[in-house]
């Protein structure tokens, strides 16, 4: 390892670093904006789609069968319920109990004890694994001997499925859409830099440096920015969080209890690595015109 | 050492530069290129390394065809020439010894092996003494010294000169001139674009005049006007 050759190279980046702290200041701020957007976004489309994935969790298909049905029509449900994988759990609810739940939903409010029989058909509460599968499992077991009857919150299950299509693709663009304004803005500037160091880079090139070794400190530059912008941005968030948290949970109870689940460890790794890469691309291909031959 | 077939160079905005120039030059020679301004004098330099391309015929420099290099090719080329021009083109906020050592950085060069050619070098070429210094704190004179440095700092074959004395004062213009010769004597290659008359006229050697693009006469023992000198040939 020749140390001197180190030196050189991080004394270049250091001294172009330090050289033009306004124009070094818009891309940080630049970067730092970007993720500052790109993290509230990030949360609150987590924190939205983990609201729909509880609701879509707590979905339920319930299995009616005929009062007339056998008991080896409800052991074949069975096993057609333990044999699908789509099927995360099941319980058997039988008249019985079904009952003794109505009972105790009802709380005394409609008298039971003049049922002189149990109206109520024996059933099963399915759960599946994926919400988006719920329908195809309900139809699959409406056909299935001695079922009277299938129901599932459909409604809701189609509007909650449909808000997370609509999020994903809204998110998507609007990602998109950030990362392309910043790294225009952030190539802007750093233009500036290459522009006011033309000059320099021409006389690199006349002494015959390699388009890579001219490019290099202008990437690491990039990534500084992008570097630091990020970990302002991550700091910004941080404090944010710390002040406004409390009281938005007071405001909005459901986002304590479904904010909860996102981790926010990766997100501010992301976040990270969103910066640093906007930084480094974005001076790559802004040196690119000036670099001839 | 350097070989110009039937080279043509057009502009993009459509300025004929040279038109259809043959130049053979032989290693170890020095050659002066005069003519007036905007007769291709510059352009001539710029095609040896590889600053422009010529729109046709070929280029020979030590053996590469230079009209056809391309990227890191390029940039190798270079590192086995040296340019210098009339305004120095330095990099003001590095020192001398810096300036000279950055065209070796840019090799990959050892430092142990930058340690010990750049005082050499600087020693050539006698600013050892101002290594330290900004080139905004040299004169003219030491600021092309620094230059030369530099341009030679990586043992070139070729040495290119486009109007080295051009910012000089008549002491300076000597000093430099005679670095070039000294240089020329260890074995480079020496061309050298210049107005200056005394200078063409006190040093005697290969003079090859430009006028609207194309050589105009080529003399071996050359002064700056033409038809003082003897061996005049024609051609082009």
């Amino acid at each position: 390892m020749d140390w001197g050759k180190v030196k050189f190279f991080l004394g270049e980046v250091g001294r172009n670093f330090t050289r033009n702290a306004g124009m070094q200041a818009t891309a940080i701020g630049t970067v730092a904006v970007t993720v500052v957007l790109l993290g509230l976004f990030l949360f609150v489309r987590l924190t939205l789609a983990g609201v729909g994935d509880r609701l879509l969790k707590q979905i339920e298909i319930s299995v009616y069968f005929h009062t007339t049905a056998t008991a080896a029509q409800e052991n074949h449900l069975r096993d057609v319920l333990r044999a699908d994988n789509r099927v995360a759990a099941f319980t058997f609810v039988p008249k019985a109990e079904g009952l003794k739940q109505l009972r105790r939903q009802t709380q005394g409010s409609i008298d039971v004890s003049i049922l002189t029989q149990n109206p109520l058909p024996d059933k099963f509460r399915v759960r599946v694994t994926d919400p988006s599968e719920v329908a195809a499992v309900a139809d699959a077991l409406r056909g299935q001997p001695g079922v009277a009857n299938v129901v599932y919150g459909k409604t809701i299950v189609g509007r909650l499925l449909q808000l997370g299509v609509v999020l994903r693709r809204v998110s998507i663009v609007l990602i998109v859409a950030l990362l392309f304004v910043a790294s225009i803005i952030i190539s802007n500037t750093i233009r500036l830099t290459v522009f006011a160091r033309r000059r320099e880079i021409a006389i690199m090139q006349l002494v015959g440096a390699t388009a890579t070794y001219v490019r290099m400190p202008f990437v690491c530059e990039g990534v500084l920015h992008g570097l630091v912008g990020s970990l302002v941005a991550l700091a910004i968030l941080g404090i944010g969080k710390a002040a406004l948290w409390s009281k938005l949970a007071l405001a909005l109870p459901w986002l304590e209890l479904n904010s909860a689940h996102v981790a926010l460890l990766p997100i501010a790794l992301q976040l990270l690595a969103v910066g640093v890469a906007i930084g480094a691309l974005s001076s790559w291909f802004s040196i690119g015109r000036y670099l001839r031959a | 050492m350097i070989s110009i077939r039937n080279v043509s160079l057009t502009y993009p905005n459509g300025v004929r530069a040279l038109d259809n120039v043959t130049l053979e030059i032989a290693k170890g020679d020095f050659l002066f290129l005069v003519g007036s301004s905007g007769t291709g004098k510059s352009s001539l330099l710029k095609l040896l390394y590889h600053d422009a391309i010529p729109s046709h015929g070929e280029i020979v420099v030590d053996g590469i065809r230079v009209d056809k290099l391309r990227g890191a090719r390029v940039a190798s080329l270079r590192r086995h020439l040296g340019v210098i021009f009339q305004d120095f083109k330095l990099l003001n906020d590095k020192t001398v010894w810096e300036n000279v050592a950055f065209a070796m950085h840019v090799t990959g060069a050892h430092t142990r092996e930058i340690e010990r050619q750049v005082p050499r070098t600087l020693d050539l070429v006698g600013l050892a003494h101002k290594s330290r210094m900004f080139p905004n704190e040299l004169s003219g004179g030491e600021q092309q010294r620094t230059a030369i440095a530099r341009a030679i700092v990586n043992n070139p074959k070729l040495l290119l000169c486009d109007e080295p004395t051009g910012n000089l004062d008549p002491e300076n213009t000597a000093e430099i001139m005679d670095l070039l010769l000294r240089i020329n004597t260890k074995g480079t290659t020496v061309v050298v674009a210049t107005h200056n008359q005394s200078v063409v006229d006190r040093m005697r050697k290969r003079v090859v005049r430009l006028e609207d693009g194309r050589i105009f006469t080529d003399e071996e023992r050359g002064f700056y006007y033409l038809g003082l000198g003897q061996g005049q040939v024609l051609s082009g």
